[in-house]
Order: structure tokens, then sequence, then C-alpha cells
């Protein structure tokens, strides 16, 4: 069994887990079946944010070292990232429906905050699809990778730095906003989701290496074996 | 409708997502020829 196998296995069943603790929590007195989405919506953002704190690091250590497993490892982490995000506003605009009565307002630091961060990550996908030599790609997307993770903690503190819809923090230094059993089902999430965050992250890097390995960048070996392109052939 | 099923709804679009991306990267691999 390959690594990432194993890996896919074991956050299969952490996910598993963690799904029967989100739907057998207690149901809040006043947000009623909604509270369940604890089990998805602040796990999906941690990854999120840990998603784009990794790409930061690799990012940081291609600048520093120029090898090529730091910049998979930040644009895989990248994607995973954007993936999570997503989720996270998706399922915190179902919650938004529920408890504020709207799913969006384009006011809120929060939600704007984390839609901007979103789009900036696409934004480093789009970036690297558009450079075609490998060092230059790796250079200006670490750059991108490295400026970009200011974005987490400014999601992260706006709920205390500006008024906003969202509630701040739930598990804050003199204790959590919630009863035990709603506590232990998201933090069980949390783990699941850090470890398909890992297996995730993995696979995405298991297919770069295998790319790779099969299709070399042609732009390594430079313009001398680059193969005529068609309208270069028309014109002689 | 009711709470549950718009709870339940969002939990199989959310891991559908996760699924979907996990056989997309199963798929890239296979057809790179691993």
């Amino acid at each position: 069994m390959t690594r990432v196998r194993v890996l896919m296995t074991l956050a299969a069943v952490a996910v598993a887990i963690g799904l029967y603790f989100a739907l057998t929590a207690p149901l809040d007195a006043l947000q009623g079946e909604y509270a369940r989405l604890l089990g998805v919506h602040p796990p999906s953002m941690w990854v999120a944010f840990l998603a784009f704190g990794v790409t930061a690091l690799g990012s940081l250590m291609w600048l520093i070292k120029k090898t090529e497993r730091w910049d998979r490892l930040a644009s895989a982490s990248v994607e995973v990232g954007v993936i999570f995000t997503a989720i996270g506003l998706f399922t915190g605009m179902v919650w938004g429906q529920a408890v504020w009565g709207t799913p969006w307002d384009w006011q809120d630091p929060r939600l704007m905050s984390t839609a901007v961060m979103l789009f900036v990550y696409i934004g480093y996908i789009a970036l690297r699809n558009a450079i075609d030599d490998p060092v230059l790609r790796a250079r200006r997307s670490a750059i991108l990778g490295a400026i970009a993770v200011i974005q987490v903690p400014l999601v992260y503190f706006s709920v205390n730095l500006f008024r906003t819809l969202h509630q701040t923090q739930s598990i804050r230094p003199d204790g959590a906003t919630m009863p035990d059993e709603m506590l232990i089902a998201m933090l069980v999430n949390f783990v699941a989701f850090t470890i398909l965050y890992v297996a995730l992250v993995a696979a995405r890097i298991d297919v770069a290496q295998v790319e790779a390995a099969v299709a070399p960048d042609e732009s390594l070996a430079g313009d001398a074996v680059r193969p005529p392109r068609l309208n270069e052939v028309e014109d002689v | 409708m009711s709470d549950s099923i718009v709870v339940a709804g969002t939990y199989l679009i959310s891991y559908g997502a996760i699924v979907g991306y996990a056989v997309y990267l199963h798929l890239r691999r296979r057809r790179a020829g691993g």
C-alpha cells in the first residue's frame, strides 16, 4: 500500500468518526439542527488557514533553498486550501441564512476578507498556470505565497477588530462558549480534517511528481529543444 | 424545507466537493501513468 493510500484510508476513517460525533451532538436550544454545522464549517476554515500557512512556509523555503519539493508543497497546499475556503464560505452562508437571516453581507469584514482571501489564492493558481518556465513560475508564486499569508491573521482577527455579524472566537483563554459535547464534536472534526488535509496534499504532490517524471518541463532545457510551432513552420 | 434536510444537504455538498477533488487527483495520476 502506498503512502498516499494509507493516508487516504486514515483520513476516511477519521472523517467518518468526525461525522458521527457531529451528527450525534446535542441540538442547540436556539439554532437547532444548524449547530451541527460546527462539524464542517470551523474545521474547513481551520484547514484553509493551515494550508495557506504551509504555502507561505513552502514559498519561503523555496526562496531560500530553491529546491523543487518546496515549490510542490506550496502549490499543492494552495489547491487544498482553496477547496476548504470555498467549503467554509458555503457552509457559513447556509448557517448565516439560518441565524442572521441573510447568507451574505457585502459590508461584513469577516465575510469579505474571507472572500478576498479565496480569490487571491485562486489568482495564485492562475499565476502558476500562466507561466511555462518552472523556475520563473516557482519564484513568482513563492513571492505571492509568502505575501498572501498576511490575509490569514486579518481574516481570523477580523471579528475582534471590526463590527461584524460573525461571532468572536468560540474557544478562548477563559474557556469555550459551548457545551462540552459540542466542543468535543468540533475538536474531533478539527483532527479529522487535519488528517484529510495531509492526505490530499500528499496525493497532490504525488500527482505532480508522477507528471514531472513522465513529461519533464521542456523549458528546463531551453529553446534548443523546443519543437517548432505551426506558425513558424508556415513562415518557412 | 426542514432544517435537518438543509444541514444534511450542506454536509453532502461539502463532502462531495472533497471526494470529487480526491477522485480528480486519482484520475489525473492514472492518466499520467501512475
